[in-house]
């Protein structure tokens, strides 16, 4: 039966297939569509078809957890063979034989692991993230032009293709770069390139410069002159002076208090008269906004002090916490360098590391390098401002930001004198000055930071190490050195201008020339000890000297870790490695141990079962601390209950630095700022301590209603994906500490890398960062470090010695590179 | 047999399509086997979308087993489903029913019976 009714023949008539043909064809119209939907982005979600192909789509990018990175490879840009040996943690260590291939061999390495990173990181620099994202960033990206970032770019590159060494090593870097986008198949694209549908494009050296600026601009591009210039209008002199002194009082500073300066090379020049120097404003004259800052530690401590009798060197510089790192290990080999260390993937050779004979480290320095000027612009004229007494043109330069979805859009951005003009009629910022406002900044000089990276990467010893930094100008770093022959040393090196006392501390009238930026103060000037006697130095974004340096700044400095810092230093004898990471970890609270008891003694007798936890804390955040939380948020909303009524409209939200509160409810009981403005009756200290504890009482209980009151919890320290995908993100890490502690973990901030160098005869280090080398969010190298990082764990880095023979038992892969000819 | 044969085809043919054209050339290759070969319209859309569908399903478990999971349980999240098995189950149904469309109409514009 089955037989015969899969058999019997069945004829359909000719009309029949003709209708069934029709229907095929409708059929087939439909397929096509079905086809055209699915190749097509709908809103924010890429073209399903394309990105669900197990070929070619996303799974192409799913990394086996075994793969064998073992490769020979031919590559025609390289002149000599190289090998790459990647070690158990997926470190390249680069060995050539000239300085061209160890530079293009990186560069094609970092477009290996991180590609995409390196696209997002330069185009965000440039203002060209809505060419990809469309509207949403378009402000972002706006704000960037105003600022002349690829104008900035540009300067620098210019300076650094004038010199054959640097632009050497930019040429090579980009050319292997290239290499590796050349050879990319649509199927091999980084995963956010399929999920956002766009693709790689070619690499130019601008973007190495372009990755630099968006360094110098993230660590000195915060200033506070305009909130500043607000408080001139508000306060009296002896009030703003009070609230907000250059120097908060008992700094220990970068350079240690009594390091003897040379004397003064320049003349230290007069300040005009204020009414000369500082447009006259009212407090309407400014908008309303909010903002945050940046940090990070570094130390060396001399063979004195510790067991071993050599220095050992640290650095944790702290970012935004974001995958792919923001970092990149590698080693870099070639006759002459045999450096390790963390690399900026976008940029050649090494940032922060160690070679054959010393280790450097950085930490921002604050020196502000950033002023504003309002300009005049001249009645009736479009193209001119007032300058010296003179009508000055403007030049212009046309920035073009393509959107997206939607017509580009142009305009000329307009620059003086002083610097680009940020904000005029056509564009400015919430809670800004309501004037047209130049900007000058160190970082839109043409400088060549590439070359002390050569150098730095190179440095044999001291002198070679301060040759090579002074090439670098902005951003300004506190840079700490340690080498094999036992020297330390500490230098506040960037490029500064020689000013009169407040020059830049407000906004300034732009059209006297006795505002405008005058002499570069030489670098060698700059601050710096060798060897002090105390046998240690450490930088943690604080005050840079004592009051005896020559030459006038300001800045925006914190001072809550270098103390714990320099505390710590002071104590150690016969100190180990196990002593620097206890140190880089540490979660002491100096502003629990300096302000709590004192916040206590005005609570006696108050009954309340937060108190009673923390009468008994050790003033530690610890990760799963109680009383941390519980001082983190009384803390909080007592700060913010003595300034939030006398600085309610205060642009940025600038109150007065934690460390003076925290001096002022120590030493200075009876100040009227502890009166809450908004009431009738006149509030004393205590009444705001013990307002303040009600508040957290209440907002404590609510929380501990649904979630137990660990701090880390209540922090949330979370490592970000780039383009915010949550399931590419951490959050809720294990981690204790505050911005405020060594071990300055916080919300979406804090130690990007953590390096410690022991000086031995071969340098040993260690090291951990919180993501992983691969930028491949289907790798299990994405963010294989990240729980050793959170856990305060270090590996101990991979440090081969500069040979063409390896046998170390780390070496699990080797790439093999002959020159394609 | 003749239906599993065809899926089999068209499994094959797709394989080795996509080693040179894009995803949707499932979508002809299905076409192509049941335009040649007169297949039913109701077998020709099961051919495509089993053929396509098998043929997804391998080449996603060949990169997802090695993976151990990690990018497909990153890429279920990004879709909000429920687990990683959810968005193989979802990639399959794409491939699937573009083979089935292309079955379907390439059986109904040559159909023999």
């Amino acid at each position: 039966m089955a037989y015969y009714k899969k058999h019997r023949e069945k004829h359909i008539t000719h009309r029949q297939r003709k209708r069934s043909m029709v229907w095929g064809i409708a059929m087939s119209a439909v397929t096509i569509g079905w086809i055209y939907a699915l190749s097509t982005p709908w809103g924010s979600l890429p073209a399903i078809g394309k990105l669900l192909d197990p070929i070619d789509g996303c799974m192409a990018n799913a990394e086996p957890i075994h793969k064998n990175f073992d490769d020979k490879l031919n590559l025609n840009g390289i002149k000599q063979p190289v090998t790459v040996w990647l070690d158990d943690r997926m470190v390249p260590h680069i060995h050539a034989q000239n300085n061209h291939d160890v530079y293009y061999t990186q560069g094609y390495i970092h477009a290996y692991f991180r590609l995409w990173q390196m696209d997002m990181q330069t185009r965000a620099a440039a203002g060209r993230v809505s060419e990809v994202t469309g509207e949403s960033t378009f402000d972002f990206d706006r704000r960037q032009r105003r600022k002349g970032m690829a104008y900035a770019a540009e300067q620098s590159l210019k300076a650094a293709e004038a010199d054959p060494k640097t632009k050497g090593m930019l040429d090579a870097y980009t050319a292997g770069v290239n290499a590796y986008i050349d050879q990319l198949s649509k199927g091999g694209y980084p995963l956010e390139y399929k999920l956002m549908g766009f693709a790689p494009e070619p690499w130019s050296s601008l973007k190495c410069m372009l990755l630099l600026k968006y360094m110098a601009d993230d660590l000195t591009g915060k200033t506070d002159d305009i909130p500043h210039s607000y408080l001139r209008t508000v306060l009296p002199k002896s009030e703003y002076d009070l609230l907000f002194p250059d120097r908060i009082p008992a700094a220990t500073p970068v350079i240690p208090a009594g390091t003897k300066f040379d004397a003064p090379s320049l003349a230290l020049p007069n300040a005009p008269a204020d009414s000369v120097a500082f447009p006259v404003y009212e407090s309407v004259d400014f908008g309303f906004k909010r903002e945050d800052g940046k940090g990070s530690n570094n130390w060396a401590i001399a063979g004195s002090r510790t067991a071993a009798g050599v220095p050992i060197l640290c650095n944790d510089p702290h970012l935004a916490l974001n995958l792919p790192s923001l970092w990149f290990e590698t080693q870099l080999q070639t006759p002459d360098m045999n450096v390790y260390g963390a690399s900026l993937p976008g940029a050649p050779g090494v940032i922060i590391g160690f070679n054959d004979n010393i280790s450097w480290g950085l930490t921002n320095n604050y020196r502000d390098v950033k002023d504003f000027y309002e300009i005049k612009r001249v009645a009736g004229s479009s193209n001119e401002y007032w300058f010296a007494g003179r009508k000055t043109p403007f030049t212009h330069r046309k920035e073009v930001i393509k959107v997206k979805g939607k017509p580009d859009f142009a305009e000329d951005v307009l620059y003086t004198v002083h610097g680009p003009l940020m904000y005029d009629e056509r564009y400015n910022e919430k809670g800004n000055l309501k004037r047209p406002l130049a900007m000058s900044w160190m970082g839109l000089r043409g400088s060549n930071e590439i070359m002390a990276v050569y150098g730095l990467n190179r440095a044999t010893n001291y002198d070679e190490f301060v040759n090579a930094i002074l090439h670098f100008e902005c951003p300004a770093q506190n840079m700490i050195y340690a080498d094999k022959k036992g020297n330390i040393a500490l230098w506040g090196q960037g490029q500064f201008v020689n000013k009169w006392p407040n020059q830049g501390e407000f906004v300034m009238n732009g059209w006297d020339s006795a505002t405008l930026w005058g002499q570069l103060i030489p670098m060698r000037e700059n601050p710096h000890a060798l060897n002090p006697e105390q046998g240690y130095l450490s930088s943690a974004n604080q005050l840079v000297t004592d009051a005896t340096y020559p030459y006038w700044y300001n800045g925006d400095y914190t001072e809550l870790r270098a103390w714990r810092i320099n505390q710590a230093l002071s104590e150690m004898s016969k100190a180990t490695v196990e002593d620097m990471f206890a140190l880089q970890n540490d979660n002491y609270s100096v502003l629990a141990g300096t302000v709590l008891p004192v916040m206590l003694q005005y609570c006696t007798g108050v009954n309340n079962k937060y108190l009673d936890s923390l009468r008994g804390w050790n003033n530690t955040l610890d990760a799963y601390s109680m009383a941390g939380s519980i001082f983190q948020l009384w803390w909080r909303n007592l700060y913010l209950g003595i300034w939030n009524d006398d600085f309610s409209r205060v642009p940025d939200n600038l109150t007065p630095a934690v460390e003076l509160t925290m001096q002022f409810i120590v030493n200075e009981p009876n100040l009227k700022y502890y009166d809450n403005r908004n009431t009738p009756q006149r509030e004393t200290l205590k009444d705001i301590v013990l307002s303040s504890l009600a508040k957290t009482t209440d907002s404590l209980n609510r929380r501990a209603a649904k979630e137990p009151l660990a701090w880390y919890k209540a922090k949330n320290t979370s490592v970000t994906h780039l383009a915010r995908l949550a399931p590419f993100s951490y959050s809720g890490l294990a981690t204790g500490g505050w911005g405020n502690t060594v071990n300055a973990m916080k919300n979406n901030h804090g130690p990007s890398w953590r390096m410690v160098v022991k000086m031995s005869e071969t340098p040993e280090a260690w090291g951990v960062y919180p993501g992983g080398q691969s930028g491949n969010p289907g790798s299990i190298h994405y963010a294989d470090y990240l729980k050793h990082w959170a856990d305060g764990k270090y590996y101990k880095l991979l440090f081969l010695h500069n040979s063409k023979e390896q046998h170390d038992g780390r070496i699990k892969y080797t790439w093999t590179i002959q020159p394609d000819n | 047999m003749r239906l599993l044969t065809t899926i089999l085809i068209i499994a094959l043919l797709s394989a080795i399509a996509q080693m040179l054209l894009p995803w949707w050339s499932v979508a002809i290759v299905a076409f192509g086997t049941t335009a040649i070969v007169p297949t039913e319209p109701a077998k020709g859309f099961l051919a495509g979308m089993a053929g396509a569908g098998f043929w997804w399903l391998l080449a996603i478990l060949w990169r997802d087993i090695p993976n151990h999971q990690i990018l497909s349980v990153r890429m279920a999240e990004l879709f909000h489903l429920p687990g990683t098995i959810w968005f193989i189950i979802v990639t399959v149904l794409v491939g699937a029913l573009t083979g089935g469309l292309g079955g379907v109409a390439g059986a109904l514009v040559n159909r023999q019976r």
